[in-house]
């Protein structure tokens, strides 16, 4: 432990200090006793006890230093002096901890966000060996699993610990006064089992409880026991009125546990009853859980293999079909990675500028300090103590910055989490130890970017180039490491610029995009309901037809109809067709988007009807389709008329369907999707809870509150939801690209100011240095301008050299942003060279103030000083 | 101060005072100087300038404690005794200067 007393005894020196003289001064005295025992004066005595001693202070320091922590000492001895230093020069301070808090938080903010979101694992146990499983047939993309198929795969499997599935569905939770709208889940069997998770109140679902005829019962989430229930401790039991049918709870779950979306809020149990057994159903999301040690290879062989087998035995509708596995968290994350990675080389280049320009600071500071430091090396300090010290200046700033960067990267983070709500994950960021190593670690990296140059070049000038020479008529070749860092500061912004600018002309190109239809005055909304409503589809579908009647009846409303899915949002359905053309002659594949809609849909979004009529209503027999000017191209091209032929879709029990007619083309698959061939069925509801459109004359929130009063009045106990205008869903979609790109564009706006920032200083400082040497030519009869124009042609050489640099640089990285760009080339030319002609102004205006100042020096007294 | 008397050699030190406190119970800087010039028959000076560092080097081995109390005339000092580890190291040190001296013995007796 005496290493441990050393470093008590380190931070304590006063104390120890006053125990050592109290023991040497005991010493002297009895020494002095004795020879005044032997006859000596007292004063004399007292003398000659204090020469045989010795010097009493060296003797204390001797003592001293075998009781402490030697380094220790140095280390709190040059934080001490550091701190002493730099208060001295606060403006240099607060820039450069300024700086540094900046650059640290900004990375250190996009770091946690990628440590919550991609790094981290998914809170549940295990959770590296939860997979997500979907379907997929050679004619369609993927697809949820038929609930029999999934029992079969979780049988027959043998690299599984189990598998189980779900779907969602929004319906209205009536046990209060009035309705509300209660986002559930219908699971499989096992399904709190696969992913490890037991209740915090209560318990999961019990077998029976999935049989037909098997007791209710219904677990809910955290979220909802709170907001329903009060977080009554008392709740299991308590019945829950659902969609006609009640069930008692019998859990609740922790709050960590919130899947399939945040906004889950009871589990039910699947039954297994007749329709379960239906191969051809499209159901489930499959969850599986792998044993230990299986890899994701293993399980895919192993599924594919049981998947064979079911096809041998179900050729009819297992034989297409194979099995689709993702890590779940891929499932989850997977789409930020590109766009977290991308912000994450921006504030790592943000960074990198941060800490040039410090070191430059630095440098400057150390040329200001290099008299000092030759009179210590003079006077015998030795180069390792002059550089620690000089090192622990920076390590103070760095620290310093650090933890101001960790106050950013909270704010940062907070900013983060407001303006990205549906980012997956967000809220998992917290500030704590993995973070705070992380900030640290930057800082370290910080102190060794900036801080090992100036060290090393003040530390090695030796007593040669001391003050004798006082920088007086120098002319500024030391400088060349100054400009260096500027110059990559410089290239650095233009790459990111370049980026950010790709980026913005993107999102520009997509807003200039014209989608085909109108989605302005449109507001969008769903109505809870549930697939029971299958049981009887043709009171669904009079239910929803008779819901757009009304709603079309308000005023202010000029049409009315229903989608199953979103128009311009991204999602696809692609799907195989086959032309039934003259008798059952079987025609060429024709892949197809398919689309679901009520026939007000056309009138409704404002597309054209270009050819043959509108298709009307599902009939039990006749189902009729609506085809795209794509499609028609594609496929029927050279045919007098579209309207007639037969489809047929051969992986659905339908009979085919007849194409009553030709609309134009619409990005029904996001803004950025050129349309493709796509085939609309005529039908208001293919889902329980197909979104409405309505078309208003004015505002359409402005109607909303009449909307929900009219459906109201039809259905009580239907609750109204997802309410928003139609542009604001669609602007939703790219809330992902438009953060990035406005988060870019704002690293890359302080990137330049920061190189800005440096070359003003760079410049301020050569013509500080050259002041002699101006006012000299001044004096001789130089024009000013002739002096401005040298520091300028200075200053643009840097700059221009460093944005070509930065152009070459954005060049070689532009594979990384091709797949986020929209009807850009990575390599736009307008982009890039308007970037470099902003970056080359800006640069111009930061270099031409110093400039300007050195072009009005007074040449006499400018001499006269020195 | 005279030359005659012996400064101690460096490493003998320890040695030196382990055993003198080994003998007594507790003593204070001051006493182990006087023990060792009185046993030694003013042989052997211990140099003051070495003995505190060398003291609280052994308190910081683990070898002395170290207490404060006040002597016969009532002065403040600090006492220190042997540890059991101190005991150790007294045999140890003893030992090797048995061999040291037999050493430089055979030496000096090789004619």
């Amino acid at each position: 432990m005496s290493w441990l007393r050393r470093l008590i005894n380190t931070f304590r020196p006063g104390r120890l200090h006053r125990d050592i003289d109290r023991e040497l001064s005991f010493h002297i005295a009895e020494r002095a006793d004795q020879l005044e025992a032997q006859g000596l004066s007292a004063e004399e005595a007292a003398r000659r006890a204090r020469i045989q001693f010795g010097n009493p202070i060296v003797q204390r320091e001797r003592t001293r230093d075998v009781d402490i922590a030697g380094w220790v000492d140095d280390v709190v001895r040059n934080v001490r002096y550091a701190a002493r230093t730099l208060a001295r020069v606060p403006g240099f301070t607060t820039t450069v901890v300024l700086t540094l808090a900046l650059g640290i938080g900004a990375n250190t903010a996009v770091f946690s966000a990628i440590d919550a979101i991609l790094l981290r694992p998914l809170p549940f146990p295990d959770s590296d060996r939860l997979v997500r499983i979907l379907q997929k047939n050679s004619r369609s993309t993927e697809t949820p699993v038929a609930p029999v198929r999934l029992e079969d795969w979780n049988q027959l499997n043998s690299t599984f610990e189990g598998i189980t599935g779900f779907y969602t569905e929004d319906v209205s939770e009536t046990s209060a006064d009035l309705p509300e709208q209660l986002r559930r889940a219908y699971v499989a069997p096992r399904f709190f089992e696969v992913w490890g998770m037991t209740p915090a109140l209560g318990r999961g679902f019990t077998q029976a409880e999935h049989q037909p005829g098997g007791p209710a019962a219904v677990v809910i989430s955290n979220r909802y026991w709170r907001r329903r229930f009060a977080a009554d401790r008392d709740v299991l039991g308590k019945l829950v009125r659902v969609a006609g049918t009640t069930a008692p709870i019998v859990g609740v779950m922790q709050p960590s546990f919130r899947f399939p979306d945040p906004d889950v809020d009871a589990w039910f149990p699947r039954v297994n009853d007749q329709i379960t057994r239906f191969r051809q159903a499209t159901w489930y999301t499959g969850i599986g859980r792998l044993e230990a040690g299986v890899t994701l290879a293993q399980a895919r062989a192993d599924l594919a293999a049981v998947q064979t087998r079911l096809g041998e035995q179900y050729p009819d509708s297992d034989r297409d079909i194979t099995v689709l596995l993702e890590p779940l968290k891929e499932t989850i994350v997977g789409r930020y990675r590109a766009s977290l990675w991308l912000l994450f080389g921006g504030v790592t280049a943000l960074l990198l500028i941060t800490c040039t320009n410090v070191a430059a600071l630095l440098l400057s500071r150390a040329t200001q300090r290099r008299s000092e430091v030759a009179i210590r090396l003079a006077l015998g300090g030795s180069r390792t103590t002059v550089a620690a010290q000089l090192l622990t200046e920076t390590g103070v700033l760095a620290l310093t910055g650090s933890a101001l960067g960790l106050a950013v990267a909270a704010i940062v983070g907070a900013a983060l989490r407001s303006l990205a709500s549906d980012v997956p994950r967000l809220d998992e960021i917290s500030i704590d130890g993995r973070l705070l190593l992380y900030s640290l670690a930057s800082a370290c990296v910080v102190l060794l970017l900036c801080g090992l140059m100036p060290v090393i070049r003040t530390a090695r000038n030796g007593l040669a180039s001391t003050a004798q020479d006082a920088g007086r008529t120098q002319v500024s070749t030391r400088s060349a490491i100054q400009w260096l860092l500027v110059g990559t500061q410089v290239a650095l912004s233009v790459t990111m610029l370049s980026g950010a600018g790709l980026l913005v002309r993107s999102l520009h190109e997509l807003s200039r995009v014209d989608p085909g239809f109108e989605p302005a005055r449109v507001l969008s909304f769903r109505v809870s309901g549930n697939y029971a409503e299958f049981g009887d589809y043709t009171r669904l579908l009079k239910r929803v037809d008779t819901a757009l009647e009304q709603l079309r009846a308000l005023p202010g409303v000029e049409a009315s109809a229903t989608t199953f899915s979103a128009p311009g949002v991204p999602t696809g359905f692609q799907v195989e067709f086959e032309l039934v053309e003259g008798r059952g002659n079987q025609g060429a594949r024709m892949v197809a988007e398919s689309r679901v809609v009520s026939p007000e849909y056309f009138e409704t979004l404002r597309i054209p009807l270009l050819e043959g009529t509108l298709c009307r209503r599902q009939a039990r027999d006749a189902t009729e389709l609506m085809v795209n000017r794509a499609f028609a191209d594609r496929y029927l091209a050279g045919r007098p008329s579209v309207s007639g032929f037969h489809l047929a879709n051969p992986s659905a029990n339908v009979p085919p369907g007849r194409i009553a007619g030709l609309v134009g083309d619409v990005r029904e698959s996001g803004l950025n999707q050129a349309p493709g061939p796509t085939v609309y069925f005529c039908s208001s509801a293919q889902g329980p809870t197909p979104y409405f459109l309505v078309r208003t004359q004015g505002d359409p929130a402005a109607i909303v509150q009449a909307v929900r009063m009219k459906l109201k009045e039809l259905e009580p106990l239907r609750a109204v939801y997802d309410i928003a205008p139609l542009e604001t869903r669609i602007g939703d979609a790219f809330e992902q690209d438009r953060l990035r790109t406005t988060l870019l564009a704002l690293f890359a706006a302080t990137a330049l100011s920061i190189a800005c920032v440096g070359l003003y200083g760079t410049v301020s400082y050569a013509v500080s240095r050259r002041r002699r040497e101006s006012a000299l030519r001044l004096a001789l009869g130089a024009l000013r301008r002739d002096i401005v124009r040298q520091f300028m042609i200075q200053g643009l050489r840097v700059a221009g050299i460093a944005c070509a640099c930065g152009l070459v640089l954005s060049i070689t990285l532009a594979r990384a942003l091709s797949g986020m760009l929209y009807g850009v080339s990575p390599l736009d030319p307008a982009t890039l060279s308007s970037v470099a002609g902003i970056v080359l102004v800006v640069t111009t205006l930061a270099a031409l103030i110093p400039a300007a100042r050195a072009a009005f020096v007074q040449p006499m007294r400018a001499l006269r000083e020195d | 101060m005279s030359a005659s008397k012996n400064d101690i050699l460096q490493g003998t030190l320890t040695l030196l005072v382990l055993k003198s406190l080994a003998t007594s119970k507790r003593m204070h800087g001051y006493a182990i100087t006087t023990h060792v010039q009185r046993v030694s028959a003013d042989l052997l000076r211990v140099e003051e300038g070495s003995l505190y560092p060398a003291l609280h080097r052994m308190e910081q081995q683990g070898w002395l404690k170290s207490e404060w109390g006040l002597t016969e005339k009532n002065r403040e000092a600090r006492f220190y005794s042997l540890t059991a580890r101190g005991r150790k190291q007294l045999a140890l040190e003893e030992e090797s200067w048995a061999r040291f001296t037999e050493g430089v013995g055979r030496v000096l007796r090789y004619v």
